[in-house]
């Protein structure tokens, strides 16, 4: 059993005796009265779609599926294919793939997850580097509290360019680390 | 009184964390739910004595009673065996308070199988529409939860506000006798009555002593009203001896005085009679707002200075136009630096009677799309009449 804080994008949890695929969690609440953890899940027997809230602190049985580490190859409309280290294509739907799409790269690392034999979808790494595509100059004087600014990613997909909320000192064409368990901003890579 | 057998049931379950704001919440819901929607309410409360602060009629030895025709049941932890028979048609959690294991398996016994609510804390944040009326299936039983967001547009559950308030305040407000005599039962002379009337109502961290400051130095004479334990430490250096109820000194433009802890209603007395209030939390953040006086929220502070973010968030729907509001919040809230606490607080003073201009109008934007307690009862008897909760 873990708690929902500890599941992750592409993890699969069993919730009344049915797989679900967790395709996207966002993360909102406060300290106070908890953290409350809001996920699109898809039905992985009826294909059905599903919005639930939960506490961080629900536990669910997480599903250990097989994993094969592979690389992003190529977007063959309308499946993702990605490729193992003997050359094995593997084909991913999107709507499968969930907030992958936004840090999908040409040749990213990840980590194939298959159910019954078939691919059916990807977990990155917890920690990412992307490069900022673009993003507006700090506002001069605006520094206080936790002021943040949009800043867009590079991605491979044009259609799933990203953008998250980074820092006024971060800028464009910096390199930052994300955390992709909550699409959130953790720091700049400095070289 | 007695509670109608024939009325739907419904259970409300609060786990006091921070002192009276729970609880606070807690009772104006179950009161509201009670009195004006005809729900049978048990009240399920882990902190009898705190409850009895704000409500002196509760007996904080009794396991059960009725209070003002709720019944109350002292929580006493998550051991107690239940069973299907004792789930009432609605269950709501407070602030994701964990209900007794035992309280669960019976909710998923009974047939039918019991609404079952999670009522969230109010934040301005734009993320709470998103979730606010969204399910969350048990992850092991066939139940599904629904959470419930207080909130300030026509998307959210909106904000607790009990019928008849307004009449009661205008009442209030429009006869000087009733706020001069409500002054007078704590000592407050005819002289300090009429000066400018402030109460403070805050957490430890507030800067007390700079405002204290700016206060006795100000032009326009002010009666601080503080209630006893608040801001201690700040209150006893003025005060120069311990700040226990009743006491009171004046130094430069300021006369202080102590206030000892009082019951909800008076504390809305107090929202009235004042003309600038300092708040604190929820409860008393949401009160401050129906006072329709010019109000300063110090906001319960979170780990990562999480609370700054759901301040600005208040400010922004709250205070745009309100640059010295804005500037004197985030201050008082340790969000942003603040050099002069003089020069902070005689711009405040200079934007309050903008501030008491449209709170009228405030009322009238978040309230427009209706109250909490109606907007949660439409919502429970919508989960009801769905087939079955499906998971």
């Amino acid at each position: 059993m873990k708690p929902a804080k500890e599941i992750r994008v592409g993890n699969i949890i069993m919730v009344d005796e049915k797989p679900f695929i967790v395709l996207r969690s966002d993360v909102n609440g406060s300290s106070r009265t908890g953290f409350t953890y809001k996920w699109k899940m898809k039905n992985l027997l009826t294909n059905a779609p599903l919005e639930n809230v939960f506490r961080g602190d629900d536990k669910f049985d997480v599903v250990v599926l097989d994993k094969k580490p592979v690389t992003y190859s190529y977007f063959a409309d309308p499946l993702y294919v990605f490729m193992d280290a003997d050359y094995e294509q593997f084909e991913i739907e999107e709507e499968n793939l969930g907030d992958a799409l936004h840090y999908l790269k040409d040749g990213m690392e990840c980590e194939a997850v298959f159910y019954d034999g078939k691919a059916i979808s990807v977990e990155l790494p917890t920690i990412i580097a992307r490069q900022i595509v673009y993003s507006e100059p700090a506002v001069k004087g605006n520094t206080s509290g936790n002021v943040l600014k949009e800043a867009k990613l590079e991605n491979a997909i044009e259609a799933h360019q990203h953008t998250i909320m980074v820092p006024l000192f971060v800028s464009q064409d910096d390199t930052i680390e994300i955390d992709t368990r909550t699409n959130e901003y953790k720091k700049v890579v400095r070289n | 009184m007695l509670l109608n057998a024939s009325a739907p049931s419904l259970a409300i379950f609060c786990k006091v964390v921070d002192n009276y704001g729970d609880i606070g919440i807690c009772w104006r819901l179950a009161r509201q739910l009670c009195h004006e929607h005809g729900f049978a309410v048990t009240l399920w409360v882990d902190d009898l004595a705190s409850f009895r602060r704000i409500c002196p009629d509760v007996d904080p030895q009794a396991a059960r009673q009725v209070v003002q025709g709720v019944a109350v049941r002292h929580w006493q932890g998550q051991d107690g065996v239940y069973t299907a028979a004792d789930i009432p048609d609605t269950v709501i959690e407070f602030f994701g308070c964990e209900l007794p294991p035992s309280w669960v398996e019976a909710m998923a016994a009974r047939t039918p199988r019991p609404v079952w609510i999670n009522y969230e804390g109010l934040t301005a944040e734009d993320w709470v529409e998103g979730c606010h009326r969204l399910p969350s299936m048990h992850p092991q039983l066939k139940l599904t939860k629904h959470f419930f967001f207080p909130g300030f547009n026509e998307r959210t559950g909106g904000l607790l506000r009990e019928a008849g308030l307004d009449a009661r305040r205008q009442a209030f407000q429009q006869d000087p006798a009733q706020a001069a005599a409500f002054l007078g039962r704590f000592g407050v002379p005819p002289q300090e009555a009429a000066y400018r009337k402030v109460s403070l109502f805050c957490y430890p961290e507030a800067p007390v002593a700079e405002l204290l400051r700016a206060w006795e130095a100000d032009a326009t004479p002010t009666l601080c009203l503080v209630p006893e334990g608040v801001a201690r430490a700040q209150v006893e250096a003025f005060l120069g001896v311990p700040a226990l109820a009743g006491g009171h000194a004046s130094r430069g433009s300021l006369a202080l005085r102590v206030l000892p802890f009082v019951p909800q209603p008076d504390y809305d007395l107090l929202l009235w009679a004042c003309d600038l209030n300092f708040v604190r939390g929820e409860d008393s953040w949401v009160r401050a707002q129906w006072a329709e006086r010019p109000f300063v929220w110090h906001i319960y502070p979170q780990d990562e200075h999480l609370h700054h973010k759901k301040l600005r968030a208040f400010l922004q729907v709250y205070a745009q136009d309100l640059p010295a509001l804005q500037a004197f919040m985030l201050g008082w809230n340790g969000a942003q630096a603040v050099g002069d606490w003089g020069a902070a607080w005689r711009a405040l003073e200079a934007e309050l009677p903008r501030i008491a201009a449209r709170a009228d109008a405030w009322r009238e934007q978040v309230t427009a799309h209706g109250d909490l307690a109606t907007k949660l009862r439409d919502f429970v008897c919508e989960l009801g009449q769905a087939q079955e909760n499906r998971v």
